[in-house]
């Protein structure tokens, strides 16, 4: 069983193994890597060799890693160091990384993979070898010498080509095996001495580029190293020239002097002619030349010019060169050259080129012609503008950018044959800038002047600015019943502002627009006569005491403490005739545009006190509050009530005892505003500034305020209906009839009259309940009395604006409309 | 100074006049003014001409180089001997400017007779000689007659500086050199055609030479 086993083993082994053998087909053999290689340390290159390729198809890839890394990358160019390589371009080569190396090949079978090669960069740097080595013999002092040079070896990339290589050179005589190594170091060329005269050598060189390995050697150079024996070589008739067309040099270079002294002979014929001359001097045009002077030169004839070089071992014979002088002639350059930059009064300037013909040639007798050219460019450009002259020593250039420095240069050449000169030596010219003085000239009086007008036009502008700006800005119009507001925030001054804030407070005027208030206001008149200093000095010291008013207030408290108010209206003989009378006033002196500030204030004003109708809340108020309220809130009104109260006992009383007593009111502001009236003529007589403020009040009425009629108005007080509910009654008083209906609304009438303050000169402000309300509300916050907590924070706002602003009313009519006697009753 | 009117010049260059073409009245009312054709000076003549004989020049050194690509060592190889070569003629500005006048007057119009036949020969010649672009042919011609222009004025030139008593009337050999040219032109039709070019050009060049020469010695103050 064992042996059947391992039998049919062995033949299946067999089978295999013939079946194999049939096909002769198998997976690829093990590739190897068999160099890797840098020219230059940023690229590299590697080979290998393929093994068996499994008689199929096979693929190679090389693969490489990174030390730093796990990623395998495939070879990224394959074609370019040839087959079964790899090339590593500047982006692949790192110097400073190792590369894992691994050759894969690859057919229908199988792969098999290479052993990994490890690549350092660095240390696989191999140069190729040093190009175009030339060997040549010299000899100096009798001593015979052997001078090598090469190139460095190319590279694909030009553009790398700075590497410093280290050069070493190996020589031999031909029959023998030893090289003698010679190290070089970084320069290309190298001087052997201790040669062998007579032998031949062989010399090669290689290259290392920094720590990496030798080159290959070059290719190998032979140089025969003369023997005593040997003549010189061939000499090279170099050029012949004539400078002026009258003589001619000609140059040779000599050839190996084979280790002696050489003697060169010049010699030439001439056309048509068998004899051979000898150069005529050898030395006025110096080493290794032949001078022909005048006598010697022919023209339009051919010289044929052969150079012989002997030393003692035998001669050697240039080439024949053949020379015809007419076509020879090079002359120098020009000299003399001279740029001038003229300056034409009327055109723009222009360079003026001069220049003479070269010393040596005889333009004069007409033997030779010269032609000129000349080139120019700006010192910083890189092309040259030629220009041909021809004949002439003279040229002008216009169209030169001014402030630019130009180059100039000039050549010349012999008309119809011969070639150019060598280029002058380079002039300079410096353009300049394309102004003239008398353009300046202009450009400063167009200056001066300019600015001059720019100055007066400021001047009036400082002198004449208000007018100008009401002139442009034409004042604004007197509102119509408009809130406050944004127009004053926005324009005013500050006194502007405190005034009109004095009147209106600044609620938000959207609530301020939806509350009218009714207010009564009596004045008693006498108190002005009560008080006479304060009344006494009004007017003139109207002016005195706006400052402090701006001084002790600031912002709107100036106009929401009714101290100040009070004392404003006391010290206007208009009476507190509202601050914003007096500010108006001051306004208008000033401006005229400004009375609109006034109007738009007072109807602002009605406004608000309409609203505060309209808002009407239960009159919880209670009547003793009121005049609590207003003492805390208003220190000044203190006095002002006490006054008030000796003065009009009753209406405040009255006022106090609740909404039923307002009947007993309309009496007396009945009398109040007959008084009124008359006072207010006399008023009217009275000096400007009151005439201001009865205007002011007349404009009231015309501003629209619906309840005042202008008829009306003039005597009329407050007179409230609110438009939620019923209509409110409001206290009208006209001389020509009194309506006492109107009053009587007897719901209402609780809510409207009540005194909401009483001021200093005898006004007394009748305030709708609603409004009372809200003054409490105003006041409250500073009190914090519990009142006030019970209120929203619009409503606090709404009465804070209203509030000030009947105050100021509540003395401003007062002051111009009471009269004393009419309260003498109540005293 | 009577100016002797040329014949219309049987060039086919207009653009150089060598004269101007008005006929003898018209010259001579050229004085009076006539801005088209004033009277020529010795001076504006000399100028024409030896713009006229560069012009040649440029045009046998366009045909030399165009049929014989410069090779300097080709200049001797031929070892071409020229059929004016035999005149002893100025090789050197010290002989140049030696030479009398006259003689040098009448060595110029010697060399240019020397050329009038064996050119028309040339011209003939390369008109059967296919290999020739048309272009060598059309300048061959164009040579041909400009020489005799050239020659024509020369002849002008000379005529009026005898007649202004410049130069004398000592060229009485002329007719004389014009039977050599006749011999020497048997010569010339001998050689091949890039000889015939080269030694043409150099002529030409001679030619010239000898005009300005004479030019500057005659009137140093004019532009020399």
């Amino acid at each position: 069983m064992k042996q059947k086993l391992t039998s049919s083993v062995q033949i299946i082994l067999l089978l295999a193994l013939t079946a194999v053998g049939w096909t002769g087909q198998s997976y690829p053999g093990k590739p190897k890597i068999i160099r890797c290689r840098s020219l230059e340390k940023e690229t590299f290159s590697c080979w290998w060799k393929p093994g068996s390729d499994g008689r199929l198809p096979t693929n190679y890839t090389l693969f490489y890693s990174k030390d730093s890394e796990e990623n395998f990358y495939e070879c990224p160019d394959y074609r370019t160091s040839g087959p079964n390589s790899c090339y590593f371009d500047k982006n692949h080569t790192n110097p400073w990384t190792t590369y894992n190396i691994t050759v894969m090949a690859t057919n229908e079978i199988g792969s098999n993979s290479s052993d990994p090669q490890y690549v350092d960069v660095t240390s696989i740097v191999q140069p190729d070898a040093p190009v175009n080595l030339s060997l040549e013999t010299k000899t100096s002092a009798g001593i015979m010498y052997l001078w090598a040079k090469w190139s460095p070896p190319p590279l694909a990339d030009v553009s790398s080509n700075s590497h410093v290589y280290h050069y070493e050179l190996q020589l031999k005589p031909e029959e023998k095996e030893e090289w003698e190594t010679i190290s070089v170091g970084v320069q290309t060329q190298c001087k052997v001495t201790m040669l062998q005269a007579g032998v031949k050598y062989v010399v090669q060189v290689r290259c290392m580029l920094d720590c990496g390995e030798w080159s290959e050697w070059s290719s190998e150079s032979h140089i025969q190293i003369p023997n005593g024996e040997s003549p010189p070589e061939k000499p090279t008739i170099i050029k012949c020239r004539s400078p002026e067309k009258e003589t001619f040099t000609c140059w040779w270079k000599p050839g190996s002097d084979g280790g002696h002294p050489t003697n060169y002979t010049f010699l030439y014929s001439k056309e048509g002619e068998q004899q051979v001359y000898e150069c005529p001097d050898y030395r006025t045009a110096g080493p290794n030349s032949c001078y022909f002077d005048k006598k010697h030169t022919s023209f339009w004839t051919i010289y044929n010019i052969t150079v012989k070089a002997t030393n003692k071992m035998g001669s050697n014979v240039s080439d024949p060169h053949y020379v015809d002088v007419t076509y020879i002639v090079q002359p120098d350059p020009p000299v003399n050259v001279t740029l001038e930059l003229k300056k034409p009064i009327n055109t723009k300037p222009y360079l003026v080129l001069s220049w003479s013909p070269p010393p040596l040639a005889d333009v004069r007798s007409g033997w030779l012609t010269l032609e000129y050219e000349l080139r120019l460019k700006p010192e910083e450009g890189e092309e040259w503008e030629t220009v041909f002259v021809g004949q002439q020593t003279q040229y002008k250039m216009f169209s030169l950018n001014p402030g630019k420095k130009y180059i100039v240069q000039i050549h010349c050449k012999p008309d119809h044959h011969g070639s150019w000169s060598e280029w002058s030596s380079e002039k300079y010219i410096q353009i300049p800038t394309d102004f003239r003085v008398k353009d300046m000239v202009v450009w400063i009086i167009v200056g001066v002047l300019s600015s001059l007008i720019c100055l007066i036009m400021s001047w009036t502008m400082v002198l004449k600015g208000y007018r100008m700006i009401a002139f442009i800005l034409p004042p604004v119009p007197g509102p119509k019943i408009k809130g406050i507001d944004t127009h004053l925030l926005e324009t005013g001054k500050s006194e502007e502002l405190l005034s009109a804030l004095g009147c209106h407070g600044f609620p938000p005027t959207s609530d301020c627009e939806e509350l009218l208030i009714e207010y009564l206001e009596v004045e008693d008149s006498e108190d002005q006569q009560l008080m006479p200093s304060h009344d006494n000095g009004h007017p003139s010291k109207n002016a005195k005491r706006i400052p402090k008013e701006k001084d002790s207030d600031s912002g709107r408290g100036s106009c929401d403490s009714p101290s100040v108010l009070s004392e404003k209206c006391r010290e206007s003989r208009a009476l507190p005739s509202t601050l914003q009378t007096q500010d108006v006033r001051d306004v208008q002196e000033n401006k005229e545009g400004k009375r609109s500030w006034e109007t738009e204030c007072i109807a602002s004003e009605q406004k608000i006190l309409l609203f505060n109708n309209e808002s009407t809340k239960e009159t919880t108020w209670p009547a003793t509050q009121l005049p609590d309220n207003h003492l805390f809130a208003y220190h000044s009104i203190v006095d002002a009530h006490k006054i008030t109260l000796s003065t009009t006992n009753v209406n405040i009383t009255s006022f106090l005892v609740g909404n039923e007593e307002h009947q007993s009111q309309y009496p007396i502001t009945e009398t109040l505003h007959d008084d009124m009236e008359k006072q207010r003529e006399m008023e009217n007589l009275h000096s400007k500034t009151d005439q201001t403020t009865v205007q002011v009040i007349k404009n009231r009425p015309n501003d629209k305020s619906p309840f005042l009629n202008p008829k009306l108005m003039d005597y009329v007080e407050v007179h409230k209906v609110r438009q939620d509910k019923e209509p409110a009654v409001l206290l009208k008083h006209k001389e020509n009839s009194r309506k006492s209906d109107k009053y009587t609304v007897p719901g209402t009438s609780k809510e409207y009259t009540k005194v909401s303050t009483v001021v200093d000169h005898n006004i007394l402000v009748l305030m709708p309940d609603s409004r009372i309300h809200h003054t409490s509300v105003i006041q409250e916050p500073a009190m914090e009395m519990p009142q006030n907590l019970q209120q929203g924070q619009a409503e606090k706002n709404m009465s804070y604006c209203l509030t000030v602003p009947s105050e100021c009313k509540r003395e401003t009519s007062g002051s111009e409309y009471m009269d004393p006697s009419s309260f003498m009753p109540f005293k | 100074a009577a100016l002797t009117p040329l014949p219309p010049p049987a060039g086919t260059d207009p653009a150089t006049p060598l004269l101007c073409r008005r006929g003898a009245g018209a010259a001579v009312a050229a004085v009076a003014g006539d801005a088209g054709c004033r009277l020529l000076t010795v001076a504006d003549l000399f100028d024409r001409v030896i713009r006229h004989s560069g012009r040649i020049h440029s045009l046998a050194t366009a045909l030399c180089e165009k049929r014989l690509p410069p090779r300097d060592n080709e200049l001797g190889k031929s070892a071409r001997k020229c059929h004016t070569s035999g005149m002893l003629t100025p090789n050197g500005t010290e002989y140049a400017q030696k030479i009398p006048r006259e003689e040098l007057t009448h060595l110029t119009l010697k060399l240019l007779q020397a050329w009038k036949e064996p050119l028309s020969h040339f011209n003939q010649h390369i008109e059967h000689h296919q290999e020739l672009p048309d272009d060598s042919l059309s300048k061959a011609k164009q040579i041909s007659n400009m020489v005799h222009e050239l020659k024509t004025g020369v002849e002008k030139v000379t005529e009026k500086m005898q007649s202004m008593g410049i130069i004398n009337n000592s060229l009485t050999g002329m007719a004389s050199s014009e039977a050599t040219g006749l011999s020497i032109s048997n010569e010339a039709n001998m050689m091949s055609d890039s000889d015939f070019i080269h030694c043409f050009r150099r002529d030409s060049n001679k030619v010239q030479s000898y005009l300005k020469i004479l030019k500057c010695r005659i009137m140093p103050e004019n532009s020399c």
